[in-house]
């Protein structure tokens, strides 16, 4: 067997913290920042039957941090007895759009055609944007399980963006942008974003500039958002773990600089 | 259990495999996903798109002008021959014609003009206060700017204006790197919480 490397040894101890604190039953106290909260008390202001558009424009691969996100805000609108629908920018995400609506719908007893669809995959992400400024059904024909739009009693009346309260972002890269530039600035439908910490600072500028009017992000987002809606989920189960894994990081970070610093002053002697 | 957390769990710890080193499981593992992926990529094209926005739309229901993109579409695949690869060129002039178009504007007032707004902001408050968040905004856009002003040499007040936008650009590539960091770790987590709750079912 291959003798194990420094390398190895950081992963051992990394797995050991990731697993050790998500075995813990305690959870840290969570405030909710105040983007956050602006989301929940937009969601919560919206009057029941109102209309959200969540498009799931994520990969698979970002699912683990993507899902306590996308959960939280589902768990939400359900809870309010907001109309969904869904669709996906992105044919990965496709399937696991579905996936996340029917799993908090079935936790809300929402019925499919009647409280919440799902439109599935369209290409070209620009000119399905734009194409549903003029008309979803012209851009949905039909939904993801092949039932023809007009079919489909929730969405009797919905013609175009003017019809919805807001979109929203579920993403991982930087789809959201596009919504901003071409359905925000088109056809000024308010944007909105649940998104992965690794795209914080490409959005944060749209959010100051008030283009995305609320946006929630990352592991911390979810707990912070689950804490709000009194759902406990995998947000707030996975707090401690990543508390504890920053701190992890940290004190890898000053070894590593102690070690250099030392042979550099051992090369000099 | 079910069989789809059971090959999950496996496939997991297979691509976690990596970390010790490259081995065949990983690779098994690896190729699968791409496998997967782009299976599921057609899969979807062809049922979501282009049977129910093309095929079905012009052959059942008699939208003819669906001709010209299905016309344009077929076109693309001239580039498999030498000698009919010119034909190509038409259906890229039509994307890259209507997208610039479509993206110039769009980008000049969502990315230029609305950014440029939301940079200029009062440098008081309403309460009388310094507008210490906008402040530094302003300064760090225009450091910002000074250091990618490449005109003059950098010396003398400019140097030092673009060496402040240095630092403002260090701090947004850190901060960057610490939430694509933290990112990663979500993604680890979860899909330790996956191991642990679903697949090994040591907690709820």
């Amino acid at each position: 067997m291959k003798q194990l490397q420094q390398r190895h040894y950081v992963f051992i101890g990394l797995a050991l913290v990731v697993i050790v604190t998500m075995l813990l039953p305690y959870r840290p106290e969570i405030v909710p920042s105040a983007e956050t909260r602006r989301m929940h008390e937009y969601i919560d202001s919206l009057p029941e039957g109102s209309v959200l558009l969540i498009s799931f424009d994520h990969e698979a691969s970002s699912l683990p941090e993507i899902k306590p996100l996308a959960l939280a805000l589902l768990r939400h609108a359900f809870s309010k007895r907001l109309k969904l629908i869904g669709i996906a920018l992105l044919p990965e995400g496709t399937g696991v759009g579905y996936g996340l609506m029917r799993e908090a719908a079935r936790e809300y007893d929402m019925s499919y055609g009647e409280d919440f669809v799902y439109l599935g995959f369209r290409p070209q992400y620009v000119a399905a944007i734009l194409s549903m400024g003029e008309s979803i059904p012209e851009t949905f024909p039909e939904d993801y399980l092949g039932q023809a739009y007009d079919q489909l009693p929730m969405l009797n009346g919905i013609e175009n963006y003017d019809d919805l309260a807001c979109v929203i972002s579920v993403a991982d890269g930087s789809l959201t942008t596009h919504w901003v530039e071409y359905g925000h600035a088109r056809y000024r439908v308010k944007v909105s974003a649940f998104v992965a910490a690794s795209m914080v600072t490409t959005y944060d500028p749209y959010l100051a500039s008030g283009q995305i009017y609320a946006m929630v992000s990352g592991l911390r987002g979810a707990a912070e958002y689950e804490k709000l809606i009194g759902i406990g989920g995998s947000g707030a189960r996975g707090m401690l773990a990543q508390t504890s894994m920053h701190l992890y990081v940290i004190l890898m970070i000053i070894i590593g600089n102690l070690i250099y610093f030392r042979q550099k002053q051992r090369g000099r002697g | 259990m079910d069989i789809g957390i059971i090959i999950a769990g496996l496939l997991t710890l297979a691509i976690f495999s990596f970390l010790y080193r490259d081995n065949p499981v990983y690779k098994m593992a690896e190729s699968l996903l791409i496998g997967v992926s782009i299976g599921y990529f057609l899969v979807i094209t062809w049922d979501n798109t282009l049977r129910a926005n093309l095929f079905d739309p012009l052959f059942t229901g008699g939208e003819i002008d669906l001709l010209i993109p299905f016309g344009l579409g077929l076109l693309m695949f001239g580039r498999f021959s030498s000698k009919t690869s010119a034909l190509s060129r038409i259906p890229i002039a039509v994307l890259i014609g209507s997208g610039a178009g479509v993206a110039i504007p769009a980008m000049l007032g969502a990315r230029t003009l609305a950014q440029m707004s939301a940079t200029v902001q009062p440098l008081l408050t309403e309460s009388g206060w310094l507008n210490v968040s906008g402040l530094v905004v302003l300064v760090g856009v225009l450091c910002t700017l000074a250091y990618f002003y490449f005109s003059r040499e950098h010396q003398g007040t400019l140097g030092r204006v673009a060496k402040t936008g240095t630092w403002f650009l260090m701090i947004f590539f850190g901060t960057t790197f610490g939430y694509t960091v933290m990112s990663r770790m979500s993604t680890l987590i979860g899909r330790v919480e996956f191991l642990l709750s679903d697949f090994l079912k040591l907690t709820n």
